[in-house]
């Protein structure tokens, strides 16, 4: 393996840092589904990362099936946009605080 | 994959194909109750089979285990999801759902939480858990009407998705640390003392970070009041019971084998399981929505079940699963009383509206009463028993501390527990007249109801019965 194993990990962790960071900040649901996604990629490339450092595909195997999870998860959140959009005209988390308590 | 595999497979088989054939054809046959019915009766079969059938393997496509406490696990979420199906018949005929997509899901999501609590590898435990979380993202917000199901559906779909994240990531540093996806071969390979055991010690606290995101531990318990508000209850009652319920015996066998490994692990639990105990306690004092209060309710006892899941071994396990039986019968049958007195367009969850009920609906009531009775642990019921084996295993394996404040919370919880029960029957009449509920409501609320009697006065069965199918 040409890249040593603590790049590929401290690359991963910045980039899941930035995707939840994003996930924090945006009030835009559309803008918060997209840091979720750059936080499961993050996942992805830290399961390639070890999968060749230990010699094994049990790695790869899961981030095939973390890309076909993933997918479905957008599949039914951008449904949800489409539907929140509907009900208020607006994909703004913040216009969604009518339970408190 | 054999067909050796496949047949130990078969309850879960049943449920996927039985819910995929539901939701094909019931694009052309528009029918709900029909369809209800029929998903509750493959729910049965399954559960039966995973009962009677005795499984060829012990582990298939070494993912999911067929132990004894897998099957167990099968039966009681396959239950669950039959109960909450034959619940739905009058509510789903009320709100206009589509009666063969709500019924599929709700298959699917069985399959998932039976899935979650038999995997023995990381990836079948993800993708199980996976299942049933996307499930409950649609289900929660099924109502297309109601603007407060929709903000529920929101809500829960940030949080669980960023938990997707952290269960995801907190694999992948696992995996980083021992190179392999099996859980207890990961587990054997953690306690080596060379470099890359702080990566999996790091894994396994992200690991935890999402599991308190998914049985709402303090403090990643923000969702939960909220979601349970805005989802139709008999989705909030399969939350409240089966999905936590499936994650917690997922991890109760991972944490008892995880031995001298834990000891960081179980000084964050310790931690965890106080300030779960407390804040769910005092946060629910103030609520004046039933369904806000069971959120918190389910918030404490998911504290109380941290003190079993630290202790561990043979007694912790069979204690904890003794409450989560019991614990799953009250707040379902909570729910289902409020599922049978929801009307066209709202359900009655205020204290306000509930002023005098108990005289309008004196069954219902007082079927609401002895849930919130046993919940709170009042001795004849079976909640009291739960309690007392929770605090008893943490007073024999030197708990002091945690088994103090269970009981101070649990004390405490008398007056949140109490404060619907006098409203309902000591206030004066300002409710009106709901409508009658259908049978099958009543049924399952007297179901509810004998179980937690019976459960309260002849525990014994039932203790045997875990103690023989602990690992």
């Amino acid at each position: 393996m040409i890249v040593p194993l603590e790049h590929v990990l401290v690359l991963s962790t910045v980039l899941f840092t930035l995707g939840l960071i994003c996930v924090l900040a945006r009030r835009n649901l559309i803008m918060i589904l997209i840091g979720v996604e750059v936080m499961l990629n993050a996942v992805g490339l830290s399961f390639v990362g070890a999968s060749a450092f230990w010699q094994n595909l049990d790695g790869q195997m899961m981030v095939i099936f973390l890309m076909a999870m993933t997918s479905a998860e957008v599949s039914i959140s951008l449904a949800m946009v489409v539907y929140l959009q509907r009900r208020k005209n607006s994909v703004d988390v913040r216009s969604f605080n009518e339970m408190r308590g | 994959m054999s067909l050796l595999e496949l047949q130990a497979l078969l309850p879960q088989l049943l449920m996927v194909l039985g819910g995929t054939a539901i939701l094909i054809v019931g694009a052309w046959v528009r029918s709900r109750r029909s369809w209800l019915l029929l998903g509750m009766f493959l729910a049965l079969v399954a559960a039966l089979l995973a009962g009677t059938l005795e499984p060829p393997v012990a582990e298939v496509a070494g993912m999911f285990s067929t132990s004894l406490y897998a099957r167990f696990c099968t039966i009681a979420w396959s239950l669950v999801i039959a109960a909450t199906l034959l619940l739905s018949c009058r509510y789903a005929e009320l709100h206009r759902y589509g009666g063969g997509e709500y019924t599929s899901l709700l298959l699917f999501a069985g399959t998932g939480m039976s899935l979650m609590s038999a995997a023995t590898s990381f990836l079948g435990l993800f993708l199980s858990l996976e299942a049933f979380t996307l499930v409950l993202y649609i289900l929660i917000a099924f109502n297309r009407v109601d603007n407060l199901g929709a903000e529920a559906g929101l809500k829960y779909l940030v949080f669980g998705a960023v938990a997707t994240g952290f269960i995801a990531f907190g694999i992948a540093l696992i995996y980083s640390a021992t190179g392999t996806l099996h859980i207890s071969e990961a587990l054997s390979g953690l306690p080596l003392d060379d470099g890359l055991r702080p990566l999996g010690l790091a894994g396994w606290a992200l690991l935890l970070v999402a599991i308190g995101f998914k049985i709402s531990l303090v403090p990643f318990h923000f969702w939960t009041p909220d979601v349970y508000q805005g989802a139709p209850a008999p989705i909030g009652g399969v939350m409240a019971t089966a999905a936590k319920g499936a994650v917690l015996t997922a991890f109760l066998p991972l944490l008892s084998s995880l031995g001298g490994a834990a000891v960081e692990i179980k000084q964050v639990l310790w931690l965890l399981a106080i300030v779960t105990m407390l804040v769910g306690t005092f946060s629910a004092l103030t609520q004046r929505n039933l369904k806000r209060m069971l959120a918190y309710s389910s918030v404490t006892h998911m504290g109380y079940l941290l003190i079993v899941l630290l202790i561990g071994g043979a007694d912790g396990a069979q204690s904890m699963l003794f409450y989560l039986v019991v614990y799953s019968f009250a707040t379902f049958g909570a729910f289902g009383v409020v599922t049978s007195w929801a009307e066209q367009n709202e359900e009655i969850q205020d204290y306000d509206d509930l002023c005098g009920l108990g005289y309008l609906h004196p069954r219902r009531s007082s079927a609401l009463a002895l849930f919130l009775l046993s919940l709170a642990g009042i001795p004849p019921l079976a909640g009291f028993f739960g309690k007392f084996g929770i605090f008893h295993a943490a007073l024999q394996h030197g708990y002091l501390d945690l088994a103090v404040i269970g009981v101070l919370a649990s004390l405490i919880s008398l007056y949140y527990y109490l404060r619907p029960i006098i409203v309902l029957f000591m206030q004066e009449k300002k409710a009106h007249r709901l409508r009658s509920g259908s049978g099958e409501e009543f049924v399952l609320l007297g179901a509810c109801c004998a179980a937690i009697l019976f459960l309260g006065v002849y525990p014994g069965p039932l203790l045997d019965l875990l103690r023989q199918i602990l690992f």
